[in-house]
């Protein structure tokens, strides 16, 4: 599922396309007057005017378009757009063929373009894409269930979104590589930047197999706000979020307000009650979330129709379909030892005639057998 | 020119070698000097022998005195070459018959007025002098009951050197009277016996708890209320010799868990005591009544102790450490992330080999240290995190990092992993009471007993100690139990070592459950204690 690189642009795409990755370095991720300014004008329109100063565009005080101009004197898309194929990407702006649409549901605030990194196309993959995400300081509980419902869920065909964090994130896309699934790393820096330091190589394996995505150009650093924003596009990108393990005050219940905002599923997985790390996800489940269990569970929410999760499997006793006179005879019959239809009509408070019918009913469920003329169960 | 020789031994860690002293009167000006690579303590035993000879009643000799202690490359320190030393120069000086005291070993120290003072290592040197011929030792009388441990040598437990004297020289002994200041006291708590203020050794009170003291109150298992989890878990650690490590807040029992744990190991065998109570001797810990330590030793140092407290070492001749004087039984180390990550790397290699090896420039010493590890930590730097309620301060880095502190190669060897939860109030207040310690032991026993029949005829005598892939092919368990486990391996939750820990301790829970071969219960039990996360009826589910 890889682009054609190399497919000849034409001019205008191209300079749409430049106009878009200098604005991704002045943008900051999620603002959306600016997204509002390239809906009215466009990204050349607003690139050329930030280039070139004059008056502010709508809504932009003078000290933010001072700020801007400021950054607009450092960016130069050409370059980041020759780092980023340098490292095997690649740009992605709205209109393009790897564009998911389901992004244009932030609206405004959806993001200018996206640096992506990997071999999947995106759009494919986020098709049938599931977010996993959770707490940082997660339990080796939270830690087991991430790798699971990663894992089966992978090896479901769905893919795997996640933020590449330390705890229920790095454990959701291991779960996912291990059976080798897809999996999508929405990051908060450059998506040539290792954060956090100790998931270098976590990032390089999903490069090679999955997809790592960002909203800032190469090299950029994260910030706070950055993590907020880059939240919501892991929840955009997705069909459902679930948070595996979420404390009261845990940034993963900032995506799981974005899905619900977005209209898209939210599930969430419980944990010990006496445990204060799954109390965001329980508060979730007594809001709005659906509690989920198994991956199954995931799909049936955010699959297409026919693609329910197996019954659990319950032992079916016949018994809890009979009619009620047919229970009560079969209940007057001894374990062991045959009786006639009178001795059974007297246990079951009934006439040997109804008591007669009934058992002829039962024999042919199987659950009694003639003995002469007195019945006794089936062994 | 008069010669004379004798023998005491030198203890290089918890053995010792054997040494010869040598006595040679020269005419010439009076002088005393003793070769063989004394250190400082033992060169002050010139002026501690020559003051005991003349407070003995005996004449110093007025010539050229020399003493040698050979082998001379082996270094020696301490005072309890003094007796020996002493003896030679008087036998030099022809005061007693050379004869008698050549097929002597000695051991002790001499105090200015005569007396004979105990010294450590006692049974380490007394084991060694049997182990090299020697059938008759000489000790101070303290230390006696000490060097009986030993077959197959006749023990004399000396006062003074006077009486030692009239002794070999075969005249009537004279009375001494007992030392007050030592009679039968020994009712302090940490430093009983040997022990006491002003004999060279650390004041280590509070590093060890002397196992005579249950004797008095040995904490047991009905103490602890709830906690079920953890209790099954300490049984499996003694029946398998698994590592454990107590996961909780503070106030969650975790010391009072690891403290019962020596109570549900199976009694020394006689060589295992024999070694226990040498190294305790030379650490200086034997308690005075009972000098044979019979049961798993406890030793819990605090988590600010240094490299050498830990491991062994010290300025000189090493000295047992904390993980040595545990060696057969139970070595606590609570707080464990607040110790020092070096030191705490030093424990691999005696969890690894069952012994460790201090080198020095003085010499280079290997010393027992097969321990039973117990760890415990708190979740993070306040205590508080992952509890209801509570709230905890901490950034995620900072637990992450407080985590990352118990390295992953130490992690590793640590078969059991158990969260330790604050007891409820209803259990507290409920008044079930659990079982005790002895009934516990007992099903411990019973494992190991299994487990001993079943490797009869290998090399191995517990489940620790089997091989990977004997494991999986040879002692496998039930076809289908691994199903579960697998899964995990594949998922990447677990690694290939560690499935095979994981096998190792569903040995020991089927051995507790008097399966023959580890049912897929067993293995849940097992992954559950070895990764904290319940699976199916998890390890309550399966135990008796």
């Amino acid at each position: 599922m890889t682009r054609d690189v190399g497919v000849e642009e034409s001019p205008e795409v191209w300079e749409t396309r430049r106009a878009r990755a200098a604005l991704a370095r002045i943008v900051e991720p999620g603002d959306e007057r600016a997204g509002r300014w390239l809906e009215e004008l466009g990204p050349v329109a607003v690139w050329r005017a930030v280039r070139e100063g004059g008056q502010p565009l709508a809504g932009a005080s003078a000290h933010r378009w001072a700020g801007m101009r400021l950054r607009a004197e450092r960016t130069d898309p050409d370059r980041d757009l020759a780092a980023i194929a340098r490292l095997g990407g690649r740009f992605v702006c709205p209109g393009d063929g790897e564009w998911p649409r389901q992004l244009d549901d932030l609206g405004a605030s959806r993001p200018i373009g996206l640096w992506v990194r990997g071999p999947c196309s995106l759009r494919l993959v986020a098709l049938r894409s599931v977010a996993l995400v959770g707490a940082r300081a997660c339990t080796d509980y939270g830690a087991h269930v991430a790798a699971e419902l990663g894992g089966a869920l992978a090896e479901r065909g769905w893919t795997v979104v996640s933020g590449a964090a330390y705890g229920v994130d790095g454990a959701a896309h291991r779960g996912a590589l291990a059976v080798g699934g897809a999996t999508v790393a929405v990051l908060a820096c450059g998506v040539d930047v290792d954060y956090p330091a100790g998931h270098g190589e976590l990032l390089r394996r999903i490069a090679a197999d999955g997809l790592l995505v960002a909203e800032l150009p190469p090299g950029a650093h994260p910030a706070r706000s950055r993590f907020v924003q880059r939240n919501r596009v892991i929840a955009a990108l997705t069909r459902g979020t679930v948070v595996v393990e979420a404390a009261r005050r845990s940034g993963s219940l900032i995506t799981a307000r974005h899905a619900e905002r977005l209209g898209r599923h939210l599930m969430a997985v419980p944990g010990p009650v006496t445990s204060g790390l799954s109390a965001g996800a329980h508060r979730l489940i007594r809001e709005h979330a659906t509690l989920v269990s198994d991956a199954s569970e995931i799909v049936e929410l955010t699959g297409a129709m026919g693609e329910v999760a197996e019954e659990p499997a319950r032992p079916v006793v016949p018994r809890d379909l009979l009619a009620r006179e047919a229970a009560q005879v079969l209940d007057a019959l001894p374990a062991v030892g045959a009786r006639d239809a009178e001795e059974l009509a007297r246990g079951a408070c009934s006439s040997p005639e109804a008591v007669t019918a009934r058992l002829h009913e039962l024999s042919s469920l199987g659950f009694v057998e003639r003995v002469g003329d007195r019945w006794q169960l089936c062994r | 020119m008069s010669f004379a020789r004798t023998c005491a031994v030198a203890l290089v860690g918890v053995e010792g070698v054997v040494v010869e002293v040598q006595a040679d009167l020269e005419p010439g000006v009076a002088s005393f000097s003793l070769v063989g690579l004394a250190d400082k303590s033992l060169s002050e035993s010139r002026d501690r022998v020559r003051a005991a000879v003349i407070n003995s009643g005996a004449e110093w000799p007025q010539k050229k005195l020399t003493v040698g202690l050979s082998p001379a490359a082996v270094p020696k320190c301490g005072s309890g070459f003094d007796l020996a030393v002493a003896c030679s120069v008087l036998a030099a000086a022809e005061r007693i018959d050379p004869r008698s005291i050549a097929e002597l070993m000695m051991v002790g120290e001499l105090g200015l007025d005569g007396r004979v003072r105990p010294v450590r290592g006692v049974l380490p040197a007394v084991l060694t002098a049997a182990g090299a011929g020697y059938r008759h030792v000489v000790v101070p009388e303290e230390a006696a009951a000490e060097a009986s441990l030993v077959p197959d040598v006749s023990v004399l437990g000396v006062r003074s050197l006077r009486q030692l004297i009239a002794l070999l020289a075969d005249e009537t002994v004279p009375e001494e009277p007992a030392d007050e200041r030592r009679g039968g006291d020994d009712g302090e708590d940490g430093v009983p016996g040997l022990l006491g203020a002003g004999w060279g050794v650390p004041q280590s009170a509070g590093l060890f708890q002397a196992p005579h003291a249950e004797a008095r109150h040995a904490p047991d298992l009905t103490e602890v209320a709830g906690q079920r989890l953890a209790r099954r878990a300490l049984e499996v650690a003694a029946a398998g010799r698994h590592h454990l490590l107590l996961q909780g807040a503070p106030g969650a029992g975790k010391t009072m868990l690891a403290e019962r744990l020596p109570g549900l190991l199976p009694p020394l065998t006689q060589r295992e005591a024999l070694e226990v109570t040498a190294v305790h001797s030379v650490g200086g810990a034997l308690p005075a009544g009972r000098p044979l330590i019979d049961r798993a030793p406890y030793c819990a140092p605090h988590h600010s102790a240094s490299m050498a407290a830990l491991v062994g070492g010290g300025s000189g001749l090493p000295r047992p450490g904390a993980v040595s004087l545990a060696h057969h039984g139970v070595l606590f180390i609570d707080e464990a992330p607040e110790m020092s990550r070096q030191v705490l790397d030093a424990l691999r290699q005696p969890l690894e080999c069952g012994h460790v090896v201090v080198a020095r420039a003085a010499g280079t010493v290997r010393m027992p240290a097969r321990v039973l590890l117990v760890l415990a930590a708190n979740p993070c730097p306040c205590g508080r995190h992952g509890s209801a309620g509570g709230e905890c301060e901490c950034l995620p880095s900072t637990v992450r990092r407080y985590r990352a502190r118990l390295s992953g190669p130490l992690l590793d060897r640590v078969d059991l992993r158990v969260p330790v939860e604050p007891v409820a109030r209803a259990e507290l207040v409920s008044g079930t009471v659990g079982e005790a310690t002895a009934v516990v032991a007992q099903r411990v026993l019973a494992a190991r007993d299994r487990a001993v029949a079943r490797y009869a005829g290998t090399p191995w005598t517990s489940n620790g100690e089997v091989p990977g892939h004997e494991l999986r092919f040879r002692f496998a368990p039930v076809p289908s139990a691994l199903a579960r486990a697998e899964q995990d391996l594949e998922r990447g939750l677990l690694t290939a070592r560690g499935l095979d820990r994981v096998l190792r301790v569903a040995w020991t829970v089927a051995d507790l459950a008097g399966h023959d071969r580890p049912t897929a219960d067993d293995v849940d039990a097992a992954l559950e204690l070895r990764t904290g996360v319940r699976r199916g009826a998890g390890v309550l589910g399966s135990l008796p």
